[in-house]
């Protein structure tokens, strides 16, 4: 059952390698007693030297029967390059039962670190934006990664406003090797816009995963009278009947979500939505899906 | 529609709690961070003033709640007519039918009122019609008939009377007596002033009587009249006949105003007369040439007013021949006839012609010519001409008789049929003379002699004065002066001489006034009048035993009274305005001109405050106007308090609904 652990439950552990550490040894659990799902690091192919190949990577017994240098790969290392673009606007603050979207997406960007260096021994990055990048951790799968990739999610406090194309310009010039690139942000933006600054990532081979994390209030919010709203990031206010919130909103909401994902995909990108009332399964069991795609 | 306690209506202001509430008040909207207004929009205000227009419904009901809720503490009353509300009661209606009804269309009005009322009649209630004038006259009985009813506010006409409202009051405490029902007296009229008796306890209406008025006019109604007119009953010389007219104006502007004097038709005169703004104005003419003969006259003005028939003035004039005058006297007092005719004919120049003639050459005298005898100191007389003489009395003549020392010889006095009790000779006393000692100067022959104080009397006779009225007495009681009536005339007793020898009366100047009176009083000229008012009475006969048959032909020519009332009917009553000829029981012929009263000339009304006191109950705020006159009825209150509370019941009933639909609408939103 620890899968299903509430992420309000998870916002009361401290330290992120503990919250990754627990989301995720319970899910690959959850995993090896399901039929549908498998993963390891199975051998996958062997490929013909070529200089410059690491000479650790060469299977000397197969030299020794056949005289000639082959590499010998795993299917866990064909796609090895994680980089999580972590919006870190002020509009991801927002919660209404404990947890902000804010520590929901530090909770998910923390357990896709642990899967990847730690489980894998992949490479992983991480990019903090709102309407810049705020701040880069290169992808690496060195020793001490994984903790330098949760500090700096520790110090991914939000602030500032996203501006998507403004930060896009940014992430093409760190990204320049192919992987898998994860947006994790509330995309408060023109869908249409969002998928065109995210495009040139998917045109450079990557792939694109965006998760959409949303506080339930904001999929379906309510009022019990006439509330002032007042924008997290500009400040702005604005008065809202609980009839307007009750049947206009969701059907706005709804449109954009589904204007998100059908642009995502139409660009070969996946989406997926979070609501930070639920486990982080879903944004793990995506991910992995993706992963098992790409090996 | 009125309010028993307006003072609640103070409570309307809580109106304002509601209004403050759903519209006026600041919306406190809850602040809360979100994390994007980007589905959010401008309009969503709109949706606000939405919510706000929705209740609306809410926000009509709670006003109108707290609206019934202040009427409720101020107990709201519509004042409903008494008139029509049926039940077990006597509906008296009075029409107004007097001379000043005759103004414009007001009696036209007043039965128009009069007969819309009885159409609202409830059928079940008995009902009895009557006209004001004078005197109140039922024109039906107590009936539930209406087209009896009808008709006979139809046939209502004019009259000539003036409307008395204490005659009113009278007649209906003489009905409320006859009846034990509660009487509506409804009132037709032009609610005149001067129909107001002196006495206001005079209109006190009977307990069980509701007074409902209608009035026909509103305020005065400007209007001219000749007033009075000041003319010689008769006329023996036309030329030094004098005419005063008076022209009053009611209400009216000053204004000059052409009079006319008109003689059997023919316009003899006309002048002009500056009226000031409601005064008078006298108009005099100089002679009255009419023809011998009883001549019916009238002076006119050109007022242009709303009631012409107070324009002319009616009065007769009668043009005769000095009246004769007989006077017997012993052949030997020469002093008597000397100072009588002296006295008369200084006088009233040319009006009486005196013959003076001894008993004996009087005895074949055809009395019935001659205005008065007068029999001074006579001895005796003939019993013919005695006998005469008495049915001379009878007849409607007069005698005058003044009994000087001859009286001593006699033991009676003739004609007057009084037994001599003895002589007064003051001659001899100390005193010599008396003098009068008292007099009642409302007789017509004293009216003028005011200093009977210095006259001396030397002799006087004491005589029976029973069955006789002492006019005046001399200071030690002996009567003076005694009238005695005897059929249709009278007899006048002067208990002493006209010579200067039982008293110096005769050479006193109150002699000359006395014997002019006298001759005018006897001669029946002090009685005739050429004008008279209506609804005055005039005498017909003085014996009420005598079988003698009088004659009275109205305005209109017809007779209206019947061969018994001619032989019994001692007065008739002038009930109409215009010319009455008469044919008296004396044998005198009259002709008077009889005409309105001309207080009924002043069409001022009564105040309302007056009315309202009348009525019994404070003065009307207003008064409803129909169509056709001014109409006044009396109104009771009547409470909506029970009515508003429903009205507030079902007011909350139905807010409590449309607040739970509110409400739970809200319950779902949450």
């Amino acid at each position: 059952m620890q899968r299903f652990i509430d992420p309000a439950v998870l916002a009361g552990i401290s330290g992120l390698d503990l919250i990754a550490k627990t989301v995720v040894d319970g899910f690959i659990a959850g995993l090896h007693r399901s039929p549908n799902f498998g993963f390891s690091q199975e051998f996958a192919e062997y490929r013909a030297y070529t200089p410059g190949d690491d000479l650790r990577h060469i299977d000397w017994n197969v030299y020794a029967r056949s005289e000639r240098a082959y590499l010998k790969r795993y299917r866990g290392e064909t796609n090895t390059l994680l980089t999580v673009l972590l919006d870190a606007s002020n509009s991801m603050k927002f919660s209404s039962h404990g947890v902000t979207k804010s520590d929901y997406a530090r909770f998910a960007a923390a357990a896709l670190f642990y899967l990847t260096t730690q489980t894998q021994r992949d490479a992983a990055g991480l990019i903090v934006f709102d309407d810049e990048v705020r701040s880069y951790i290169r992808p690496s799968n060195r020793q001490g990664q994984f903790h330098r990739l949760l500090s700096g999610l520790e110090h991914a406090e939000p602030r500032a406003r996203t501006d998507f194309t403004k930060a896009l310009e940014r992430f093409l010039e760190f990204l320049r090797r192919r992987g898998l690139v994860v947006v994790i942000s509330d995309f408060y933006e023109n869908p249409e816009r969002i998928v065109r600054a995210l495009e040139p990532l998917r045109f450079r081979g990557n792939e694109v995963l965006l998760f959409h994390v949303l506080d339930p209030a904001e999929v379906r919010p309510h009022f019990r009278a006439p509330t002032t709203l007042i924008e997290m990031e500009t400040e702005e206010a604005l008065e809202v009947s609980p009839e307007y919130a009750r049947v206009e909103y969701p059907k706005k909401i709804d449109a954009h979500i589904e204007a998100l994902r059908d642009g995502a995909r139409g660009s070969g990108m996946d989406y997926h939505l979070l609501r930070t009332d639920r486990p982080l399964d879903d944004a793990l069991r995506e991910f992995l899906a993706i992963r098992q795609g790409r090996s | 529609m009125g309010l028993f306690s307006p003072g609640y209506l103070a409570a309307a202001a809580l109106v304002g709690l509601p209004l403050y509430l759903h519209l006026l008040r600041r919306h406190d909207a809850e602040s809360q961070p979100f994390s994007s207004l980007m589905f959010f929009e401008r309009r969503t205000r709109s949706s606000i003033k939405h919510r706000r227009l929705r209740y609306l419904l809410l926000l009509s009901l709670r006003i109108v709640l707290l609206l019934l809720l202040a009427l409720v503490f101020a107990n709201p009353f519509i004042s409903r007519p008494v008139a029509g509300m049926g039940g077990n009661k006597l509906l008296v209606v009075v029409i107004d039918n007097s001379f000043s009804m005759r103004a414009g269309s007001r009696l036209a009005d007043a039965k128009r009122a009069a007969l819309d009322l009885l159409e609202s009649r409830n059928p079940a209630t008995r009902a009895q019609v009557l006209t004001l004038g004078s005197q109140l006259h039922a024109l039906t009985a107590e009936t539930q008939d209406k087209r009896e009813l009808q008709q006979a506010v139809e046939g209502v006409a004019p009259g000539d009377s003036r409307a008395s409202f204490g005659q009113l009051a009278s007649g209906l405490r003489s009905l409320a007596e006859a009846v034990s029902i509660p009487i509506e007296l409804h009132l037709f009229s032009d609610l005149q002033r001067s129909g107001m008796p002196a006495g206001f306890q005079e209109m006190t209406l009977p307990p069980n009587t509701t007074l409902i008025l209608h009035p026909v006019v509103k305020e005065a109604t400007p209007n001219w009249t000749v007033e009075a007119v000041n003319a010689p009953a008769q006329v023996w010389e036309p030329k030094k006949a004098r005419l005063q007219a008076v022209i009053a104006g009611f209400h009216t502007p000053a204004a000059t105003r052409t009079v006319s004097l008109v003689v059997n038709g023919k316009t003899l005169a006309t002048r002009s007369a500056n009226v000031p703004a409601n005064g008078r104005a006298t108009v005099e003419f100089d002679s009255l040439d009419v023809p011998y003969g009883f001549s019916r006259c009238e002076v006119r003005i050109d007022s242009a007013d709303s009631l012409p028939a107070d324009d002319r003035f009616l009065f007769s004039v009668e043009r005769s021949d000095p009246r004769r005058v007989l006077f017997v006297h012993e052949a030997n007092d020469s002093r008597s006839p000397l100072y009588f005719g002296s006295a008369l004919t200084s006088g009233v120049e040319g009006v009486f012609a005196l013959e003076t003639r001894t008993a004996d050459e009087a005895s074949n005298t055809q009395l019935s010519q001659y205005a008065f005898v007068v029999l001074s100191d006579v001895l005796s007389l003939p019993s013919s001409f005695e006998s005469s003489l008495l049915e001379y009395v009878r007849g409607g003549g007069s005698v005058l008789i003044a009994e000087g020392a001859a009286a001593a010889r006699r033991s009676r006095i003739p004609v007057f049929g009084g037994i001599i009790q003895g002589v007064r000779n003051y001659s001899g006393s100390a005193q010599r003379f008396l003098t009068v000692g008292e007099v009642d100067p409302t007789y017509p022959s004293l009216a003028k002699a005011d200093h009977w104080a210095n006259v001396e009397f030397y002799f006087a006779v004491a005589a029976e004065t029973s069955g006789a009225r002492v006019i005046a007495r001399l200071t030690d009681g002996t009567p003076l002066l005694v009238e005695k009536k005897l059929g249709e005339g009278r007899i006048l007793l002067f208990a002493s001489g006209f010579d200067n020898l039982t008293n110096d009366f005769p050479l006193r100047p109150v002699f000359v006034p006395f014997v002019e009176q006298t001759a005018r009083y006897l001669s029946g000229m002090e009685r005739r009048v050429g004008s008279s008012v209506v609804d005055s009475f005039f005498e017909l006969r003085c014996d009420k035993d005598r079988a003698a048959s009088v004659e009275v032909v109205d305005p209109d020519g017809r007779r209206p009274l019947s061969l018994k009332e001619a032989v019994t009917s001692s007065m008739f009553q002038l009930s109409r305005a215009g010319f009455y000829e008469m044919r008296l029981a004396n044998g005198r012929h009259e002709v008077i001109g009889v005409n309105a009263d001309r207080r009924e000339s002043d069409l001022d009304v009564i105040p309302e405050d007056v009315l309202a006191l009348w009525r019994g109950g404070p003065a009307p705020a207003s008064q409803p106007v129909a169509a056709s006159g001014v109409v006044q009825e009396q109104t009771k209150p009547f409470s909506l308090w029970w009515h508003f509370m429903l009205l507030l019941l079902a007011a909350a009933v139905v807010e409590s609904l449309v607040s739970d639909r509110y409400l739970g609408r809200l319950r779902d939103e949450t």
